[in-house]
């Protein structure tokens, strides 16, 4: 009677099946990622890159990052903006379903940290059901929510670098989404110890 | 896998030793291994006997200090800023970490793993010798910064400190005069003369049996009671008192008083039972206590150039930030710190007089100000005046000439210790402020008697001097002309008055904190022009009011005001104590900031801390009363 849900399981692609068999275990890894979308609307607008660095241990591993620009030509070209940017980007590129997979195998069943996290899930979850797939399942902090709590503000909004202003991070001239994931990360370091998450 | 971070990371790196000497390609490789660490303020990254981590570190942001602790204290042995690396002592040694890393402020360090960094360290010799180098450095002292190659594993912390510290060991004779209980009196006296001692030991098979020293030759040979030809063990001293190696200055004066002696015999142990060691004299204990300072100003004085200076003045700063972690009273620290900038600026206008040649005149350099005041903590800007005697008018201009150049080469040399000029340029290089006494004395007779008439800025900077180098009847005619001046001169105190009740008032009219509203420092609070300057201010106004000369320091104006004026005692007594407190948040905010400590950062200090500041503007309140009531602040307000 329950065949139903098996063959739902079975139409899921390779990458995805790995992926739900890693989320039976909980992870003691985090992952701070951004993407770069088009706009907000997360069905009309595409990822344009998506950048993300892991955490174990309270500790950043610069070794253990995740880049990957999505040169949107047929979106962009449809909606008449150049591409220039994207071409210039000296991230590796890969088309959309290429650049999920690998980012869905790099996240594996870490906890996810970003920056408006709900956005970006569900931009990410968008895709994933393009591609037949489910939604992400993984755990996922917010450091704009967190950074609330622990200044104990009301305000709407705060931007990334208004957050890393005020924590004196090192903000380089160019920004670039990896540097901005590993902003995440390190304001994540500080905000976890604040609010004494263990 | 591209990695812009890692990229981030090497170009971060490649500024700094050792990772200069690295290829660039090679330092990308070494980031792809590096973890980084936040660290929150006052966060432990490892402490003494912790177990080896696997990773050294590289501060990226912010300070990390290393510690040692020494009787139960906690004390500083080193500051990492940016770039700096430290916990090296897994890629040398074995055992456990021999000091603690702590975070002074939020910090992020990066963690290098030791296997990833070790390949690199054997290829390549420039790094290896750069890593133990900073290795003997970090474990041991600063101050050993200079000496090269003397590289060890273990910390020998407790020698050559260069602090206040007086729960330091002692040096003492490491070789001691040992004699067999079988010498005559008479040959033990030769033996110590030619020696040039003033005891000897006498030893049984290495064991201490007895001492004699000078006294018992006076009280027992020359007074006849015992003859030269007698053997040693009638005269000496028996049993000796001992102590064990290593012992404290404190410990060491305890025992002495205790045992009413003058000498104490070190042995392996600690008994009578061992083998000698040396012996500690009184004379040892008394160095040990005026040590450091006074080696400072021995190499204040040997010094022959800038960098020399320079280095002396970083052993002040640690000097001054030891002792202000110990709690050594304020005013201790800045008389001894007064005399070393004093000894230090003397120096510098040595040195530009041996390079210029013996000046043509009599002369007086004073410095003004803080340093003036002998409150000078931290490495502020450098204040000074100089006074030539009159000469004929036809050597007018080449005396000035030859002073003008003295002062721009001395005021250059202190500029490299790191002393900044001064904002409004008052310093001696400029022409206004390098002149004869008798223009100086038209000066402050303008000054005084017709205030805010060219200008309203006199600068009541003038007022607190002291003379650095040069002929001291200059300063004392100076001072003569000022308190003649001074005398009912109720016009000059109003002027000072509103000099002093300008600034802007620390507090709100809900008792919080005024803080700047713009600016760089936006957020921060004026600790100098807000309440130390005010203070400073009324305190000179009161003393030249009451005519006390020769007291310059704020704190002893404020002490002495109040034995000649006792009806306002109290307030006199609360504002030297709101000094004090004021000075201290000021300077340790200046050491922590490495800046003039004239801003605090409100938002760093804990509520313990922001009461205590709280508590010490308040005496300034009744001050201003007082002033108000004294002086009638009519004609400038």
């Amino acid at each position: 009677m329950l065949d139903w849900l098996k063959n739902i399981q079975k139409e899921y692609p390779e990458f995805w099946k790995t992926y739900l068999e890693k989320m039976d275990k909980k992870s003691n890894r985090y992952v701070a990622f951004t993407l770069e979308t088009t706009g907000l609307n997360s069905r009309k607008d595409v990822i344009l890159s998506i950048a993300a660095i892991g955490i174990v241990q309270d500790q950043v591993l610069i070794g253990d990052v995740f880049e990957i620009a999505i040169p949107q030509y047929k979106y962009l070209h449809d909606n008449g903006i150049t591409h220039d940017f994207v071409l210039e980007s000296k991230m590796p590129k890969l088309a959309e379903p290429a650049a999920i997979e690998n980012f869905i195998a790099f996240i594996e069943n870490a906890v996810l940290v970003g920056h408006r996290t709900y956005f970006d899930v569900e931009m990410l979850n968008e895709v994933l059901e393009k591609l037949g797939c489910g939604r992400l399942r993984n755990e996922a902090l917010d450091i704009e929510i967190m950074y609330k709590k622990v200044h104990d503000l009301s305000e709407k909004s705060i931007a990334l670098d208004e957050m890393a202003k005020a924590y004196k991070l090192p903000v380089t001239e160019h920004v670039s989404p990896t540097d901005d994931a590993y902003n995440i990360a390190l304001m994540f370091l500080k905000l976890k110890s604040k609010l004494g998450l263990k | 896998m591209s990695n812009a971070i890692a990229y981030r990371v090497a170009d971060f790196l490649k500024d700094f030793e050792p990772f200069n000497f690295l290829s660039y390609d090679e330092l990308v490789v070494i980031a792809q291994s590096i973890r980084v660490l936040n660290l929150d303020k006052n966060k432990t990254l490892f402490q003494i006997n912790d177990a080896l981590h696997d990773s050294f570190y590289v501060v990226a942001h912010g300070i990390i200090q290393l510690m040692v602790v020494s009787d139960a204290e906690e004390m500083l042995l080193n500051k990492c800023h940016a770039g700096d690396i430290f916990g090296l002592r897994p890629f040398f040694a074995k055992n456990n970490y021999q000091m603690t890393a702590k975070a002074k402020d939020d910090c992020i360090v990066y963690a290098i793993p030791i296997t990833v960094f070790k390949p690199y360290v054997s290829k390549n010799q420039a790094v290896l010798d750069f890593l133990l180098e900073s290795f003997a450095t970090n474990s041991k002292n600063q101050s050993d910064k200079m000496a090269k190659g003397l590289i060890t594993d273990s910390i020998a912390f407790s020698e050559n400190q260069s602090d206040l510290l007086y729960f330091q060991t002692l040096t003492y004779n490491r070789s001691p005069l040992k004699i067999g209980i079988q010498t005559t009196v008479k040959d033990t006296a030769q033996l110590i003369t030619d020696n040039l001692y003033d005891s000897a030991v006498i030893t049984e098979q290495g064991n201490p049996v007895g001492i004699v020293t000078d006294k018992d030759f006076r009280a027992k040979v020359a007074t006849g009671r015992v003859a030269i030809s007698q053997p040693i063990t009638q005269l000496m001293s028996a049993p000796v008192v001992t102590v064990i190696e290593n012992i404290s200055v404190a410990e060491a004066q305890l025992v002495m008083l205790k045992h009413g002696v003058t000498h104490l015999c070190v042995t392996y142990d600690g008994t009578d039972k061992s083998e000698v060691k040396g012996i500690i004299s009184e004379h040892d204990l008394v160095v040990a206590q005026a040590n450091n300072p006074g080696v400072l100003l021995k190499e204040i004085r040997k010094s022959t150039s800038a960098k020399e200076l320079k280095s002396v003045r970083d052993k002040l700063t640690e000097i001054i930030q030891s002792s202000l972690q110990r709690n050594i009273p304020l005013t201790h620290i800045q008389s001894i710190a007064g005399e070393i900038t004093l000894a230090l600026v003397k120096r510098a206008i040595e040195l530009a007089i041996l390079e210029l040649g013996s000046p043509p005149a009599r002369y007086a350099w004073l410095c003004i100000g803080s340093q003036g005041r002998k409150e000078q903590l931290l490495l502020t800007d450098q204040d000074s005046i100089l006074i030539f005697e009159d000469v004929p008018a036809d050597k007018y201009r080449d005396t000035k000439d030859y002073f003008i150049r003295l002062a721009k080469k001395a005021t250059a040399t202190l500029e490299k210790v790191g002393y900044k000029l001064c904002a409004q340029n008052h310093v001696a290089s400029n022409m206004l402020w390098c002149k004869s006494l008798t223009d100086w004395i038209k000066q402050y007779n303008s000054w005084m008697n017709t205030p805010g008439e060219k200008s309203n800025e006199i600068s009541s900077v003038f007022f607190d001097y002291e003379m650095a180098s040069g002929e001291q009847k200059i300063e004392d005619a100076l001072t003569e002309v000022i308190f003649k001046n001074a005398k009912n001169n109720v016009l000059f105190y109003d002027f000072l008055g509103n000099d002093a009740l300008r600034k802007p008032p620390p507090l709100t009219f809900f008792k919080k904190f005024n803080v700047e509203e713009e600016g760089e420092f936006k957020g921060k609070f004026d600790l100098k022009n807000r309440a130390i300057l005010p203070l400073v201010d009324a305190a000179r106004l009161l003393t030249l009011s009451n005519g006390i000369k020769g007291i310059n320091s704020t704190f002893q104006r404020y002490k002495q005001l109040a034995i000649i004026d006792p009806k306002h005692a109290e307030i006199y007594l609360n504002c030297a104590e709101a000094f004090l407190t004021l000075s201290k948040f000021s300077t340790e905010e200046g050491l922590k900031e490495d800046s003039n400590g004239h801003f605090l950062s409100l938002e760093d200090m804990n509520k313990v801390d922001k009461e205590r500041l709280k508590a010490a503007l308040v005496p300034m309140r009744d001050l201003e009363e007082l002033i108000k009531d004294n002086y009638q602040l009519t004609q400038f307000s």
